[in-house]
């Protein structure tokens, strides 16, 4: 039994749902590299590569910045989130429950929910990109909102409509097949920059005979920096490093992987997620920044981010078949993780209609090409919303009990909301917001100081909080 | 069985990389590479779904 089978397990119910994982169900470092180096080489990165091209970025912010921010998001994984993984073997859910209460976590569904439906609809955005490709209607510009022709309205709702219903009916199946996709997905991702690569060498006559060649090439061609397309944040090197760190800042800091690291022997294990950062957030997202730049190469008024497109012109067919697949695998079980998240929250609706109404909820989200264009901002917003929580459950587990307070509150205490923990959550995103706003710092920087606001606020609530109704 | 599936499965994706780095090396046509690489991924997708159809299990986050 691998770790998807167990987590599936887990998902029906049937084992380790409410009971730390036990030791015979422990898992070797191989199941967590596969998972990894899978999850992470999806349809958004077809996105965000060439929105890194758009936003200016020069290589070397570009290359350094994703090799630091990706370690930086390892070792977030590896002595934040594994230990505790390791040491308490709950998923998330239960063990914000304990902290949080019942009521609390059921919100915190919901705004799990809604994220992933949005995160949803940007890849069937992507998706729908391939048919245009077939259909040629007009698809959205980088700066257009919203739908712009009948043929991309009817495009997402034909992708995001397939999609939802094979997630509420046969979600197992299109899992299976992402298994099988995975290897080839990535190694096409691959493709795509070689061959980018080697249309850059043709149209600029340039002469690779070194390394040094090479880097002349990708600073004075592909990634040139100086000012960014119209309407696009200026990257720089620390962008790039805060984006590649926190753009899985849900799952690393935000604890959501607790649920994935319960079944690791060890905490070093979280060193597997480098698999997945390495390949799909630096290889990936290169290959697809190199596509873009060759497309504003031969025309810089041609600053249209249509991965449909951008992989026909590079690998032909099987291009389009990566488009599709890479959207279609990842998007399904968002879709399906958004409805699970809402039938949470109502536990008597059918799991199949909830799906259904997710799918349609992330299909309409998919028509409105400003969060796929955007999608740099709402990864970053993403990460940014689940991660107070994250900050909750470290200091619940490492801290609290030095303070002279109670971890697992809610649980010793029967509360079913916890407000210290609420309140923790709800002033540090206010604060973000209030950062953000008025204070001028960019979303993807406020995450970093509001992980210590989310920390502090919870010992002191909790020093309020626990005196006034601390149990016998 | 499963052992020559797995080497075609293995030789597949060496077939569906190798003509870009050849393209790459500006040794072969664009449109040789593109076709090398459709054979090369229905190879696979035969040769692979038989010994990797297994669960993907995407919903590793526990959201109940």
């Amino acid at each position: 039994m691998d770790i998807e089978e167990q987590s599936q397990q887990t998902q029906s119910g049937s084992e380790f749902e409410r009971e730390p994982v036990p030791k015979r169900s422990l898992l070797g470092f191989k199941s967590f590299i596969g998972m990894y180096a899978g999850e992470h080489c999806a349809g958004t990165e077809l996105m965000l590569g060439p929105l890194f091209v758009a936003a200016g970025v020069s290589a070397f912010d570009l290359i350094m910045g994703l090799l630091l921010g990706n370690a930086l998001a390892v070792l977030s994984w590896m002595f934040l989130c594994a230990p505790i993984a390791t040491r308490s073997r709950l998923t998330l859910y239960y063990q914000l429950e304990k902290i949080c209460g019942r009521k609390l976590v059921t919100l915190y569904n919901l705004a799990n929910g809604v994220m992933f439906c949005f995160l949803a609809g940007a890849m069937v955005t992507v998706s729908a990109t391939a048919i245009g490709v077939w259909f040629n209607f007009k698809m959205p510009g980088l700066n257009d909102l919203y739908p712009n022709s009948v043929g991309w309205v009817l495009a997402v709702v034909v992708a995001g409509g397939l999609i939802a219903i094979v997630a509420a009916y046969g979600y197992q199946t299109v899992s299976k097949f992402a298994n099988v996709a995975a290897p080839w997905m990535v190694l096409v991702f691959l493709v795509f920059g070689f061959v980018g690569l080697r249309q850059f060498i043709e149209v600029t006559n340039a002469g690779i005979n070194s390394a040094g060649d090479l880097w002349t090439l990708a600073t004075t061609q592909i990634w040139k920096g100086g000012a960014p397309l119209e309407g696009q944040v200026k990257f720089t090197f620390w962008h790039v490093t805060f984006f590649a760190w926190f753009c899985n800042m849900a799952m690393h800091i935000g604890m959501s992987d607790l649920s994935v690291f319960r079944f690791a022997k060890k905490s070093w294990y979280g060193v597997a997620s480098g698999a997945g950062m390495y390949v799909g957030h630096f290889m990936a997202w290169i290959s697809a920044s190199i596509l873009y730049a060759y497309q504003l190469h031969l025309d810089p008024a041609d600053t249209d981010v249509l991965p449909g497109p951008l992989a026909f012109r590079a690998a032909g067919l099987v291009g389009l078949l990566c488009v599709i697949i890479a959207g279609w695998t990842t998007a399904n079980p968002t879709i399906y993780r958004a409805g699970l998240a809402f039938q949470a929250i109502s536990p008597k609706s059918s799991r199949f209609r909830v799906t259904l109404i997710t799918g349609a909820v992330a299909t309409i989200a998919g028509m409105f090409p400003a969060i796929a264009m955007k999608l740099l901002g709402f990864v970053a917003l993403y990460g940014l919303v689940l991660m107070p929580m994250g900050a909750v459950i470290f200091v619940d587990f490492w801290l609290i009990r030095k303070f002279g307070l109670q971890s697992y509150y809610a649980e010793l205490s029967g509360k079913s909301f916890n407000w210290a923990a609420g309140l923790a959550w709800f002033v540090t995103l206010a604060t973000a917001w209030l950062l953000v706003k008025f204070a001028g710092i960019q979303i993807f920087f406020v995450s970093l100081p509001g992980w210590f606001v989310a920390a502090v606020l919870y010992i002191v609530l909790s020093k309020f909080y626990q005196k006034k109704i601390r149990p016998a | 069985m499963r052992p020559i599936l797995q080497i075609v499965s293995l030789l597949a994706l060496i077939g569906l990389t190798l003509p870009s780095i050849i393209f790459l090396a500006g040794r072969m046509e664009l449109d040789t590479v593109k076709w090398l690489m459709l054979l090369a991924s229905i190879v696979w997708f035969v040769a692979a779904t038989p010994w990797m159809w297994k669960d993907n299990g995407a919903e590793k986050q526990d959201v109940t």
